[in-house]
């Protein structure tokens, strides 16, 4: 009897936990790309968020597209804010995989049109710039991409990013002459004959932390990379040069899967991610650029020179629309060429 | 046992009577309704995508044996699996071979290793590979400091580092089938064979790869198998012209969302599977391990 009792007690304390848990249930689940930046992406907005709103905010990664539209067409959808490439937010709302942003809630006039749509905010905005080793380079240093696929001048391996995504192609035109505003629609003829010439000296890389390691050990001390890695290089000790002539800035967004249970805390997350104090914030630790400009004005001065948005003068957005529309096409020549 | 009753063994099949062979199988419906639930169906689910996405019909198929690029993923596929499986026997072959002939306790202690190695974590296995073959990695430090090389090798990003990488990872499933074949030989025979006048090679060539030919078959299938759908170690130690089907489908799944062609490509990778493990049990599966 007496042990029925404690039974039933506890039975009825775990009911109790569960439904009264699920009564207040206020949590949320961010998804980003993991490393350094989702590490930043935590301490600048979920942390500072959940104390905000009581809203727990769980971590999950790392971003995979394949997951996101396994989650969406099943209706079981675990991610309730994603961290996703920008021509993959065009595409995904294209599809009908994005919930619509609420414009209530989002204050629209507070971020930069270029990091905008109607399904997707800004998450933060990189560049791709030259990068290299300063051991390696020590008589004259490479300035422009056309250094980059300069054999003779500077001789040995050299790290592209692996993927067909923004950012390659790009690199290829530029550095074989064609004027920044002539760039898109890409001539995938013109980049891949001048990938041909510097093709046995590619090494790939696949990640961010990969990247890093390539160009610290000297095994490709040459490349191109996104900027907020080469800060974290130099601020590591590593002795890096950058280059910003024609950096290229992408974006990534932030995006609200179609079917999410937590849809209202998706959005206020997102109100929150693109406020002024948390852009500042992510951008004081990783070095890439807010998404809201009113943010600026709470960067550190030292910060600033390391940030994208201080390169405008030569800096190329890559043009988004073109690569979610053109991105199929441009894959299966990729990966033909890359397989040759 | 005679050589002779050890031959017979292998390669004459022995039935099992009718009314055992099913005897106990009610105890494998909880695994198999497991089994069903959660691999059969989704399996069949990627599957039936190939023919039903982005149309019904077999545009899939026609996309991935029409282009050029699929082909050469495929040639890839098999040249690795290949190459891979040739490797792995022969060092694995003599492996087998010794630790069967050691005292016990020193080949208690090869096995220990092989199975320590199979239980690293198989990325931390394959990012250790990459830091030993790269170009300023230890391998190329070594020779250089050596002077046996004055250039560094290009030991990685290629087919020389995903065969080093994945040979290393495939040998303990090489080894241990051989290894229990070998077991099963009797030592005598080779002695019998030395008696007859048998040379070395000849003891080898006639008598014991013979013998050993189940456990090899048994084994380098395997290899051969996983080597087809491995993913992992070929996608960091290769380059991107050795680009393997496993890594394709990823790449179809995760960031193309070209669903329909990876489950085509999937299809097609479980087909040559199925019909290469048919080809194994016609020849040698009726009696695997008859003897032992």
């Amino acid at each position: 009897m007496k042990q029925n009792q404690k039974v039933m007690n506890i039975s009825a304390a775990i009911l109790v936990a569960f439904t009264g848990h699920m009564a207040t249930a206020d949590s949320m689940v961010f998804t980003s790309w993991g490393g350094t930046t989702q590490d930043a992406q935590k301490k600048a907005w979920a942390e500072p968020f959940a104390a905000a709103s009581g809203v727990s905010v769980q971590m999950d990664g790392p971003t995979d597209y394949g997951k996101f539209k396994a989650m969406v067409d099943s209706g079981n959808v675990a991610w309730d804010v994603v961290d996703v490439e920008y021509d993959f937010a065009f595409k995904a709302a294209k599809d009908g995989l994005l919930e619509p942003l609420d414009f209530k809630v989002i204050n629209k006039n507070s971020i930069d049109k270029r990091f905008l749509t109607s399904h997707a905010v800004g998450s933060f905005y990189y560049s791709f710039v030259l990068g290299y080793n300063k051991a390696n380079f020590k008589g004259t240093q490479p300035t422009t991409w056309a250094d980059l696929f300069d054999l003779k001048k500077y001789p040995g391996k050299r790290t592209f990013y692996k993927w067909s995504a923004p950012g390659v192609l790009e690199i290829a035109l530029l550095a074989d002459g064609v004027p920044a505003n002539k760039l898109y629609p890409l001539d995938l003829d013109r980049a891949f004959k001048k990938l041909d010439t510097i093709k046995s000296q590619i090494v790939w890389w696949s990640g961010g932390a990969q990247s890093q390691q390539l160009l610290a050990s000297g095994e490709a001390p040459i490349g191109m990379f996104w900027n907020g890695r080469i800060h974290a290089l130099q601020k590591s000790g590593t002795s890096v040069g950058v280059s910003w002539d024609k950096n290229l800035t992408g974006a990534d967004m932030l995006v609200v899967p179609k079917g999410t249970k937590n849809k209202a805390a998706a959005m206020k997350f997102l109100a929150y991610a693109t406020g002024a104090d948390a852009q500042a914030k992510f951008a004081t630790e990783t070095a890439y650029a807010p998404v809201n400009p009113a943010a600026k004005a709470k960067l550190p001065a030292d910060m600033m020179k390391l940030m994208p948005d201080q390169y405008t003068k030569s800096q190329i957005n890559m043009n988004m629309n073109y690569w979610s529309e053109n991105r199929d096409i441009i894959a299966k020549r990729w990966y033909a060429w890359q397989a040759q | 046992m005679s050589a002779d009753s050890l031959l017979a063994s292998a390669t004459a099949p022995v039935p099992k009577p009718k009314s055992t062979r099913w005897k106990g199988f009610h105890y494998l419906i909880p695994i198999l309704l497991l089994l069903g639930l959660f691999f059969v169906i989704p399996v069949l689910g990627l599957l039936l995508r190939s023919v039903l996405e982005p149309s019904l019909g077999l545009e899939n198929y026609k996309e991935l044996f029409g282009s050029l690029t699929y082909a050469k993923v495929f040639y890839n596929t098999f040249l690795v699996a290949t190459v891979v499986t040739l490797v792995t026997i022969l060092f694995g072959f003599p492996v087998a071979w010794l630790m069967s002939m050691m005292p016990a306790r020193w080949s208690a202690l090869v096995f220990g290793i092989l199975i320590l190695s199979m239980w690293t974590n198989l990325l931390a296995r394959t990012y250790a590979w990459m830091v030993l073959l790269q170009q300023t990695g230890f391998i190329n430090r070594i020779l250089m400091s050596i002077g046996i090389i004055d250039e560094p090798l290009q030991l990685v990003n290629n087919l020389i580092g995903v065969t080093i990488g994945m040979t290393y990872i495939m040998l303990p499933f090489l080894i241990m089938p051989l290894h229990s074949t070998f077991k099963s030989i009797d030592p005598s025979v080779l002695r019998a064979a030395a008696v007859c006048g048998a040379s070395r090679w000849q003891a080898f060539w006639k008598i014991l790869l013979p013998l050993a030919l189940p456990g090899l078959a048994s084994g380098g299938l395997m290899v051969f198998v996983m080597s087809l759908g491995y993913f992992v170690t070929p996608s960091l130690l290769g380059g991107t012209s050795n680009m393997m089907l496993a890594e394709l489908i990823a790449q179809l799944v995760q960031s193309l969302l070209n669903w329909g062609l990876a489950g085509a490509a999937a299809m097609v990778l479980l087909v040559i599977t199925l019909g290469l493990y048919a080809v194994q049990l016609h020849y040698f599966g009726r009696d695997k391990h008859g003897h032992n």
